[in-house]
């Protein structure tokens, strides 16, 4: 009778288990693939990529294109330094603005929150374009050759704030009342009891700014000239691949002869190198990440 | 409270450190003084007791292994003791370049040299926009010698609303007239022993690689390069293009060099669907992957791995790549099927394909202009400013510029990018570069026809909506017709002429015909 039961148990939850491992197996495959053949490509010898493609396993071992990225080593290291600052120092203070705004726009008891959001809302319709951008940050902020160039414009972004925004709005208001009658002030409340019930929001939404800052180029490009010694990682790997294919493209290379330049594994090894630390900091805020994405949906 | 407090203030001290930082880093570039450095005493002398750093844009990635410092030093000692002034160069990274290189000259920072070109950088849209100054007045003055030296008529192409806007590279010579690289050891073997000159030859050397060398592809291109519609319409017919861009391909061209002011387009005559039907015809046999249109591969590295038989490119390219194939090939013997082959269609490349502008915000545009003329003129600072430090960058070999023993390109590489103003009686040949490459000029010198559009500055404005939708239309059709994926190629012509006609062929043609109208008594009237 036990027994039966337990069998019947166990040939159902096996069928489950084997259907659902396999299929996420499948999926996990499906995302690890790729990533298998772009760091086994990275360690392929050119050569062997142009006779025979890219493959799981490298035919010829090389190390040759870290070589290249990593030929000046000092400047890795400081665009690797540059990046990493800005991405803490915009996250924290990025993190904390964009909360704060969430947060005062959904008071009930704030006279003007809904002009103020729909004048947040209106700059994701309608931008000034490019050259007033530039403008400003240029000629008005004297911000050329500075990383506030970069690290400003990044704080702040309309999607996150109205992400926040409806977060905090599961929050119910009675709770901040009730505190105010307890004689607590309006950043009391939000440092003390708001903030530590969204922290799932603040993870999420810390991701997407430090994301975003680690995957800045576009910005650094318009704003940070070569004559600064360090700038962020992702402009200075550009860098690396467009002059390496300008070297090969131009009749003007002497004595280095194109083929000595391997820019297929090259791009495979910057992209490594840009990806990599992103990959071993991820297991740690993972957990906060799916909280913050199923809190919307469930209320805890 | 008070802890809240602290931690407040405690955050907004590291904000204002952090900035404080970030801002001490940034280092301050431009002369600082709004009055020009640079006076001319009562007996006309120029004055330059006032030393003044000129800035100069050039594209291009810095180098930093130290070289770029150590070559302007001496660069700068040269032009402290002639004029007075320092030389600093402002790069323009390859990463986006146009977008930079545009902005920057819109946001008003003073620069005082600009590296620019009226076919790849959009000199005169930046004229248009007042970018550049006028230096009509300036030149003879202030950079005489180089006033002297470029003739009248070159002047007159580096006019913009009657003013002289840029100097141009007027006594270089370079080719950038596009054609195909082949080998001609495999040409041998399948027959084909005189050059090839034109496309039906091309296909027999396509056809005997796919015969006889297996797993070689005859011509791995990606799908981006539609050259081949350029190179077929130069070949098999009179047309030149003119200088008007409509993305992918250009439609408007004018009818022969002999009437150079009738705006046409190939694309309506018979020679485009002759054309469409070649390719289709090679793309049936395979003369390139069958899914060339997604393909990104690097045609010139796999040319010189030996797995394609075909690079495509311009002459230029060509006189490097040859020695670089000897190398890499033994015996390969590479040899070049210029479009103007056929039947000498051939037209010179614009004067101003490199040129130098002042900025319009130059707070010293004299100094900057003898500058200019050291640079131009001055044979030692043109080749520190060219080739870098004799004994480090080059030696001199049987009058040719070689690598010195033991150079090292990650430590010793130099350059400065200037291709605004090279002179050829400055330059020293590069033993890198074919030797052959004095006949090929030779022979492109006995057919070449000036380049008749240089004065001519289309004014987009009317058809700016136009021009953007055939850029489109281009776009999605061209690559296919070129690569034979467009099905039965008569209809493909047909539905594309039809395309190029909804989208305003006729309008922008009859706005280029009136403004082409006006240049034509412009030129012929003077």
């Amino acid at each position: 009778m036990e027994n039966s039961a337990r069998r019947n148990i166990d040939f159902s939850t096996i069928m489950v288990r084997l259907i659902g491992y396999g299929f996420i197996g499948l999926f996990a495959l499906c995302c690890l693939l790729p990533f298998v053949l772009i760091l086994s490509s990275s360690l392929t010898s050119e050569r062997a990529i142009m006779e025979s493609g890219f493959s799981l396993w490298p035919k010829e071992f090389s190390t040759f294109a870290y070589e290249i990225v990593f030929k000046n080593p000092r400047l890795v290291i400081g665009s690797y330094m540059v990046t990493m600052i800005i991405t803490v120092v915009g996250t924290a203070v990025g993190l904390f603005i964009v909360a704060m705004t969430g947060y005062a726009l959904q008071r009930q008891d704030f006279l003007y929150r809904n002009k103020i959001s729909f004048y947040i809302y209106f700059t994701t319709l309608f931008s000034g374009g490019l050259v007033p951008f530039y403008l400003l940050i240029t000629q008005y902020l004297h911000l050329k050759d500075n990383y506030l160039a970069v690290l400003l414009p990044g704080l702040l972004s309309p999607f996150l704030i109205i992400m926040m925004k409806a977060f905090v709005k599961s929050i119910p208001h009675e709770i901040t009342e009730s505190a105010k009658m307890d004689g607590a002030g309006d950043f009391t409340i939000f440092l003390r009891i708001i903030l530590p019930m969204t922290t799932p929001a603040l993870a999420t939404i810390g991701l997407f700014i430090a994301l975003g800052y680690w995957n800045e180029w576009y910005n650094s490009m318009l704003f940070l000239s070569p004559n600064m010694e360090y700038r962020p990682l992702q402009l200075f790997l550009y860098n690396v691949i467009t002059s390496a294919d300008f070297i090969r493209n131009s009749a003007a290379s002497a004595n280095v002869t194109p083929q000595d330049i391997p820019l297929e594994s090259m791009k495979m090894a910057t992209a490594i190198v840009a990806t990599g630390p992103v990959i071993l900091f991820y297991p740690f805020v993972q957990k906060y990440f799916i909280q913050g994405i199923t809190v919307g949906a469930v209320k805890g | 409270m008070v802890r809240i407090k602290r931690i407040l203030v405690l955050f907004l001290v590291m904000l204002l450190t952090f900035s404080l930082v970030a801002c001490s880093g940034s280092s301050q570039t431009g002369s600082k003084n709004s009055d020009s450095g640079t006076k001319t005493n009562a007996n006309g002398e120029v004055d330059t007791s006032k030393e003044v750093t000129i800035t100069m844009m050039v594209l291009g990635d810095k180098p930093t292994n130290g070289q770029l410092e150590k070559v302007m030093e001496q660069v700068n000692t040269k032009l402290k003791e002639k004029v007075n002034a320092k030389l600093q160069l402002k790069w323009i990274e390859w990463a986006d370049y146009m977008t930079k290189y545009n902005l920057t000259l819109a946001s008003g920072e003073p620069v005082d040299l600009i590296i620019t070109a009226t076919d790849w950088l959009d000199a005169w849209g930046n004229a248009q926009k007042g970018a550049f100054m006028d230096i009509t007045d300036l030149l003879p003055k202030y950079a005489p010698k180089t006033f002297e030296e470029v003739s009248k008529e070159s002047w007159e192409e580096t006019k913009y609303d009657g003013k002289i806007v840029m100097i141009p590279e007027d006594s270089y010579t370079q080719w950038v007239n596009h054609g195909f690289f082949y080998r001609t050891d495999w040409a041998k073997e399948f027959g084909i022993t005189e050059p090839i000159k034109d496309f039906e030859t091309l296909g027999k050397y396509f056809q005997g690689i796919k015969d006889n060398k297996k797993g070689v592809i005859p011509w791995d291109t990606p799908g981006t390069n539609v050259t081949t519609a350029w190179g077929y319409t130069t070949s098999y017919s009179d047309a030149i293009e003119l200088p008007i861009t409509t993305g992918v391909f250009p439609i408007y061209w004018a009818e022969s060099y002999e009437d150079k002011y009738t705006v046409m387009s190939p694309v309506f005559e018979d020679v485009f669907v002759d054309y469409a039907k070649m390719m289709k015809d090679w793309a049936d046999k395979g003369y390139w992957r069958s899914d060339v249109l997604n393909y990104k591969g690097d045609t010139r590295a796999l040319f010189q791995a030996g797995k394609t038989g075909a690079d495509q490119h311009h002459t230029e390219t060509f006189s490097g790549l040859r020695p670089q194939m000897d190398l890499k090939q033994p015996g390969s013997e590479i040899d070049m099927f210029a479009w103007s082959d056929t039947r000498d269609n051939l037209v010179s490349m614009s004067i101003t394909h490199g040129a130098t502008a002042v900025g319009a915000h130059s707070k010293n545009p004299e100094r900057a202009l003898m500058v200019y003329d050291l640079i131009r003129n001055d044979e030692e600072i043109y080749k520190l400013f060219n080739y870098g430090i004799e004994g480090v960058q080059y030696e001199i070999v049987d009058g040719k510029r070689v690598r010195p023993e033991g150079y090292d390109e990650t430590k010793d590489a130099f350059s400065a990018n200037f291709w605004g103003g090279r002179v050829d009686k400055f330059e020293i040949p590069s033993a890198d570069k074919w030797e052959g490459m004095s006949e090929i000029y030779a022979q492109y010198d006995t057919i070449k026809k000036p380049y008749p559009y240089g004065q001519f500055v289309f004014d987009s404005t009317p058809v700016e909506a136009e021009l953007s939708a055939l850029s489109q239309v281009t776009a999605q059709l061209v690559p296919a017709i070129a690569f034979g994926k467009a099905g039965d190629p008569e209809k493909a012509v047909k539905d594309f002429r039809k395309r190029l006609e909804a989208a305003g062929y006729e309008k922008v043609q009859k706005e280029i015909q009136k403004q082409m109208n006006e240049y034509k008594k412009l030129v012929e009237g003077n």
